[in-house]
């Protein structure tokens, strides 16, 4: 029987960097993935142009029906997206699922977006009096963020604004002509329009090379020009020896000894659905926020009939989303007519409108904390707004032509607050294909959210006009979900009856199990959570080392107060 | 044109020889840009050339693929532009095989198209068919379907089939190289650094 020292479930930002770390300090490590590995040379087809795809990048009609949208695509081999694991919703719950579970999970796709969260977000409850602070300051994080910036590569500026902590950077993409119009338009409207920060290369990096600007990421880069757990985290565990990836193997449950301790995994393998036990001294759960929530709460037993760890009662629980929804677009009469500009490089999102409400006080606005706008559009690869111009023949033709550098959106990024509401649990009648019980979702946006989303597409309209831009419209409020940006189901804090992790992502009921993805943050801020994943996923994995040689993750060790 | 797009092999290799060339400035269109640097005696300069070979339509009766094919050129018709360069339009793009394609495989398409088809041959009588129109006429009646101040009450069916025919003709043009080089789409190329703004006397970007 073999025994490891860690199992590692999930390979994405918080497992990858997981796995890369505890491999690098001596310890043997195995990581689950519920899928397969990813071949970038022909799982990834962003380089081909829509007339080398047999339905020219609009999929066949049977992949239409199943396909979850964003990224699940031509572009992309239809096994990519996971569409075999069931999940249930609760009666009310609209639930957009984009899971990828090949090697390196979403971080293949994306959108790098990479700001650091600060003590505007971590203190916020002292601040606004809603919720509890993360047990974690700023000052806590603040190392780890800058060793992943340095070992991913973030392009940005230095912008000393109080809701985004300044990181170490490459030099940042360059603007766009849209980008300066539409900073003239926020200057006026006296918000900001700055460089986003992202995790893409406008340097080489060790042996990263440059980003090439094709303009197509979220399809997958073939060749590592941007963060991802396979090209950047995985090697460097594997070249330690310490490493085995077990692929197409599905984790069910946390196995647990007589005194309720963690001491394995049972997974069930994709393809032949045998079970499958593996033996380690600690378990790490990374399969990202409501996966790892549906393992433990699905780790029942004699000594956790609610699921492992569960003391609390909170396993599951305050689950928080983005809202995602487009607050207008319409077009820049400014550049009618202009030549074609690249205005698609990095799928459009060099630039943002970072958070700029209740900056100054917390309670400036209708609802408390903050949102954030990306801005989208120039010359995208299929002109949509075509089949709203009236017309045919060459006059419309030309009219496209003449519109073609011109469309412009912007996204709002809001995030939802804790709420009783929002949460995750075990379908209790159906299981899965790999005959594993369900997660069922419950969620509904909250009014604070949605106050939110109201604001920005005020905001957007007085942008729009302060720019000189033309506003067409607005969309609707994407299903939750659709973000990708889950968090909360294991949140941490220094008290064990409220919370089910500890400031190190160490459970507080079973000392030997950690959770090592978004599921541990207290809410989902006005950022996005990859680079947070991976700063706190190290700060993790280093904690677990020291844990390792300190003697408290062997087997016959006791159990540490 | 299946097996065109580069190999990550290819692609680094090209992003290498990109490091060298301090000049780099991107390639002008990413397949036969890449043959360029990989294989400089492939390149081809010149006109893209259109293979006319013979299409047998899978769904479409012939009768009906001629007005498919007749409808689309209405839609995006070859055009003369700038500095008086003919700018190929559907027919030349072969967005009637597309649009055929696209029916054969989804049944759900197949009853609008059929049913709209009938619909315009009917609209277009006393004439035989919509083809047997003068183009004149056959414009004529498109207006009466494209534009809401020229719609009559009672054509709806029209109307929408119109709406129907000019999106796959937007799906099936812009989707060839011919309709992404009549926009001149900038991406899917190589760059060299970051494309940004060159017009920085004008930071506004008002009249370039």
């Amino acid at each position: 029987m073999d025994t490891y020292d860690v199992i590692v479930i999930g390979t994405g930002a918080g497992g990858g960097m997981a796995i890369k770390t505890l491999c690098e300090a001596g310890l043997k490590v195995c990581a689950l993935n519920a899928g397969r590995e990813l071949d970038p040379e022909k799982d990834f087809r962003q380089h081909k142009q829509p007339y080398d795809l047999k339905f020219r990048g609009f999929d066949s009609p049977a992949r239409r029906k199943i396909s979850i949208g964003y990224m699940d695509s031509e572009y992309v081999s239809p096994d990519v997206w996971e569409h075999d694991i069931a999940y249930s919703t609760a009666p009310g719950t609209s639930w957009t699922w984009p899971r990828c579970n090949g090697v390196g999970g979403k971080t293949n796709f994306w959108g790098r977006s990479a700001a650091r969260m600060g003590d505007i977000d971590f203190k916020a409850a002292s601040r606004d009096g809603y919720d509890v602070d993360w047990p974690v300051s700023y000052a806590d994080i603040a190392p780890y963020y800058t060793r992943v910036e340095e070992f991913i590569g973030v392009a940005s500026t230095v912008q000393n604004r109080p809701s985004n902590p300044d990181g170490k950077y490459l030099p940042a993409m360059n603007f766009r002509c849209m980008d300066y119009i539409i900073e003239a338009g926020a200057k006026k409207s006296g918000i900001p329009y700055l460089p986003d920060r992202m995790a893409q290369l406008t340097e080489a990096l060790g042996e990263h090379p440059p980003c090439h600007y094709c303009g197509n990421c979220t399809e997958g880069c073939d060749v590592g020009a941007f963060f991802s757990s396979p090209y950047f985290l995985l090697p460097k565990a594997q070249a330690t020896g310490n490493l085995e990836l077990r692929t197409n193997a599905i984790a069910r449950q946390v196995l647990v000894d007589s005194d309720g301790r963690a001491k394995g995994v049972a997974y069930v393998e994709r393809n032949t659905l045998r079970e499958v036990e593996v033996y380690a001294k600690a378990v790490v759960v990374a399969a990202s926020c409501v996966s790892t929530a549906q393992i433990l709460l699905n780790s029942r037993s004699r000594q956790w009939p609610t699921g492992i760890a569960n003391s609390s009662g909170q396993l599951g629980r305050n689950l928080c989303d983005h809202l995602y929804a487009t607050a207008g677009y319409g077009y820049l009469p400014q550049l009618l007519g202009q030549p074609s500009f690249p205005d698609n490089v990095s799928s459009a999102t060099i630039a943002w409108l970072p958070r700029w409400q209740n900056l100054d006080k917390p309670k400036q606005e209708k609802f408390i904390r903050g949102y954030s706008f990306y801005p989208g559009g120039g010359c995208d690869i299929y002109p949509y707004y075509a089949e709203d111009i009236e017309g045919f023949g060459a006059s419309y033709k030309a009219e496209i032509k003449r519109r073609y550098p011109t469309p412009v959106n912007f996204t709002t990024q809001a995030p939802t607050q804790r709420s009783d509401k929002n949460y995750v649990d075990i379908d209790p009648e159906k299981k899965d294909k790999f005959g594993t019980p369900q997660v069922r979702i419950h969620f509904e946006w909250d009014e604070n959210t949605l106050k939110m989303w109201e604001h920005s597409r005020q905001a957007c309209e007085e942008l729009f006009h302060n720019m000189g831009g033309v506003l067409e419209g607005h969309g609707e409020p994407q299903s939750p979900g659709w973000s990708l940006h889950e968090t909360g189901t294991c949140r941490m804090g220094n008290d064990p009856k409220k919370f089910v992790t500890n400031r190190f992502g160490q459970t507080h009921d079973v000392p030997n199990l950690y959770a090592a993805d978004a599921s541990l943050f207290l809410n989902c801020t006005d950022k996005t959570t990859t680079l947070s994943v991976l700063a706190f996923s190290l700060r993790t994995s280093e904690y677990i080392v020291r844990q390792f040689k300190a003697g408290q993750h062997t087997s016959d060790a006791p159990s540490q107060g | 044109m299946a097996g065109q797009a580069p190999s990550r092999r290819e692609l680094l290799q090209a992003l290498t020889l990109a490091g060298i060339a301090s000049t780099f400035s991107g390639f002008s269109r990413w397949n036969y840009g890449l043959a360029e640097v990989m294989e400089p005696h492939r390149h081809q300069d010149g006109p893209v050339q259109i293979a006319h070979a013979a299409y047998t339509p899978q769904f479409f009766s012939p009768a009906q693929y001629n007005t498919i094919e007749v409808l689309t050129d209405l839609i995006l018709p070859a055009t003369e532009g700038d500095a008086h360069q003919p700018q190929p339009g559907a027919k030349d793009a072969g967005v009637a095989e597309f649009i055929d394609f696209m029916v054969f495989t989804d049944p759900s398409l197949q009853p609008q198209f059929r049913d709209g088809l009938t619909w315009l041959d009917n609209a277009s009588k006393p004439s035989a068919s919509f083809v047997s129109l003068a183009t004149q006429q056959q414009n004529a009646l498109l207006e009466r379907l494209a534009y809401k101040a020229k719609q009559r009450d009672g054509e709806k069916p029209g109307q929408h089939f119109f709406l129907l025919i000019r999106k796959y003709t937007l799906m099936g043009f812009y989707t060839t190289r011919i309709g992404l080089e009549s926009v001149d789409f900038p991406g899917l190329k190589l760059y060299g650094s970051s494309p940004g703004c060159t017009h920085h006397g004008n930071p506004e970007h008002v009249g370039l």
